[in-house]
């Protein structure tokens, strides 16, 4: 068996790694070298050594972006899978059980689908959905549905707002896709586990802060990483739906829409690659971080 | 808590606790459904309607104009079909060397074997932006921008992470031992592989497939940056079509349904194996 592996495994991989080595490898290396330039985006450039991370870490938009990304990064993951493991709860387990078989509530067939349903609309097909139903005006969707007597809301024209507005889309979306994944993990806890604790006299709450929560944790590991890294992006939502592209006065501005200004629109490509590393890092950081942070805590639980 | 009625072993069977579940189920599935339904309700309204300050929840005067100017619009056909071949041709080679190098790395022990592993896994962790401007260089040198190849080779990249990742977890879940027998039987390793390997992992492709082809059909950045709008895909035409006409929400509304139709259809036809598709790579070791 052991003999003549090898033409397989060069054979198999030769063109993913090459794939990987050109576009993903290069291009990281590209663009590290890149962000040491004051390449604009045309033409002949210069080495500049670290002159883009000084104006970098002098550059008030930049910190103004970062503290949004943080702002995200604390509360897409929190919030999501908050909502995500009480839907999945209750449509695995919330209907109480019936001859010894947990179900779900009422309609959990259909909420399935529906929980779905924003995870098939483009990221584009939601920001432009969102834009109709934060409208400024009375023909905004939520606008419409207030009283007449009130002032409309301005949401995205909204400083103070904004951002938020933004977050509350980004859970929208990703809520459905969690929702699956946890239920497909609840799914895998055996029956008998919630029979004995029902036996036990254990609540709705008890069966899910004792059971499920726990025997989920992996899951939920993953849950996080993934809607850090989505925190850390948040560009389709951004470059389509705020005013001005992180207006109004930088009120939604994130790193990867100042990536994007400074290389197609401020002509500042080396610029950019200098905020494309840092955020490289910082993307990086954070998942390892929480795969350390998450792993003593279940090492202790 | 637990009761037993007529032998019935009941969990936290409380009224209150079914009522407030089932409440929040309705209230919440509510939210997540209703702009879409603010879509379809926009998309068959004729304009006057759409920009009146008193809503309407169901179109006073149900129209297919929406439909049929987004139709007409000029470059409305050639995205779309522009957007079918970039999805085809990522979504195939996606599969094809997805699933050489997904058996390369579930069937084989090798040297440097965890670090394709790792790497395959931390390119998902860093936002794809990042790259854009080295990638629009490179694909620049090449000739490739403003083409078609082009950008099916970035979504191709793309897509190669979750493919080789889930299509590993169903290959490793298939038993050695069938291999092993094929052999003793006659089969050479390619025939194990064609005849063996390939038809057990058939849910696994459907799902990476059907997985790639929302991801390249829904993907409008890069294209929009590599790309002048003759070669837009349906999604960037959408956005493009948006800020340049201002915004006619109606012919929006319904561009936006007919670019999600194939998507939702695709959905619908595996929408019962789509959590197994989903969690395959994360649930087997």
């Amino acid at each position: 068996m052991r003999h003549g592996k090898y033409p397989f495994i060069i054979g198999f991989l030769a063109v993913p790694v090459a794939l990987y080595a050109i576009f993903v490898v290069g291009a990281y290396l590209q663009m590290f070298r890149l962000s040491l330039t004051d390449w604009s985006g045309y033409g002949a450039f210069k080495d500049v050594g670290f002159d883009n991370f000084v104006k970098l870490w002098n550059d008030e938009v930049v910190w103004t972006a970062l503290r949004h990304n943080g702002y995200l990064l604390l509360l897409l993951p929190i919030v999501t899978i908050a909502i995500a493991l009480l839907f999945a709860f209750l449509l695995n387990v919330g209907g109480g059980s019936k001859g010894g078989m947990t179900r779900g509530v009422w309609g959990s067939k259909v909420y399935r689908v529906v929980f779905f349903f924003p995870q098939l609309l483009a990221l584009a097909l939601v920001a432009v959905i969102f834009q109709r139903v934060y409208g400024p005006d009375k023909s905004g969707m939520i606008n419409g549905l207030l009283p007449d007597s009130w002032e409309p809301w301005l949401f995205l024209a909204d400083e103070n707002w904004a951002l938020t507005c933004i977050l509350i889309v980004l859970i929208w979306q990703a809520v459905g896709f969690y929702v699956v994944l946890f239920s497909a993990g609840m799914g895998s806890i055996g029956q008998e586990i919630y029979e004995a604790a029902a036996l036990d006299g254990a609540t709705r709450i008890t069966l899910f802060f004792k059971i499920t929560l726990p025997l989920l944790w992996g899951n939920v590991q993953v849950a996080w990483i993934y809607l850090g890294i989505a925190a850390f992006d948040a560009f389709a939502l951004v470059n389509i739906m705020t005013v001005n592209q992180g207006g109004p006065n930088n009120s939604t501005q994130v790193l990867s829409m100042q990536i994007y200004l400074n290389a197609f629109k401020y002509s500042q490509a080396g610029y950019a690659s200098a905020i494309g590393v840092v955020l490289f890092f910082l993307a990086l950081s954070f998942a390892w971080l929480t795969l350390r942070v998450t792993r003593r805590d279940n090492a202790t639980a | 808590m637990a009761k037993h009625d007529e032998g019935v072993v009941t969990v936290g069977r409380s009224r209150i606790g079914t009522f407030f579940a089932n409440t929040t189920g309705i209230v919440f599935g509510l939210v997540m459904i209703f702009p879409v339904y603010w879509v379809l309700n926009t998309a068959f309204k004729p304009d006057s309607e759409v920009r009146s300050f008193t809503p309407t929840f169901f179109p006073n005067e149900f129209t297919l104009d929406n439909f049929k100017s987004a139709l007409g619009e000029e470059l409305f056909i050639p995205s779309m079909i522009n957007g079918l071949i970039i999805t085809a041709m990522a979504v195939a080679c996606a599969l094809v060397v997805g699933f050489l190098a997904a058996l390369a790395i579930a069937r084989f022990s090798f040297y440097g074997r965890k670090a394709i592993i790792l790497v395959i896994l931390a390119v998902q962790l860093v936002p794809f932006l990042a790259l854009l401007i080295p990638l629009f260089l490179m694909l620049q040198g090449a000739n490739l921008t403003n083409s078609l190849v082009g950008v099916a080779l970035v979504y191709l990249v793309l897509l190669l992470p979750y493919t080789v990742w889930t299509l590993r977890g169903f290959i490793s879940g298939i038993p050695r031992e069938l291999d092993e027998a094929a052999m003793i039987d006659g089969c050479t390793r390619p025939q194990v592989f064609w005849r063996i390997i390939l038809p057990l992992t058939g849910p696994g492709l459907v799902a990476t497939s059907v997985y790639g082809f929302i991801q390249a059909w829904n993907e409008f950045i890069i294209i929009n940056t590599l790309n002048n709008p003759q070669k837009q895909n349906l999604m960037a035409w959408l956005l493009y079509n948006q800020t340049e006409r201002g915004t006619a929400w109606g012919p929006l509304m319904a561009g936006a349904i007919i670019t999600s139709i194939p998507v939702v259809v695709f959905f619908l036809i595996i929408q019962r194996n789509i959590a197994t598709g989903l969690t395959a790579g994360a649930v087997k070791g």
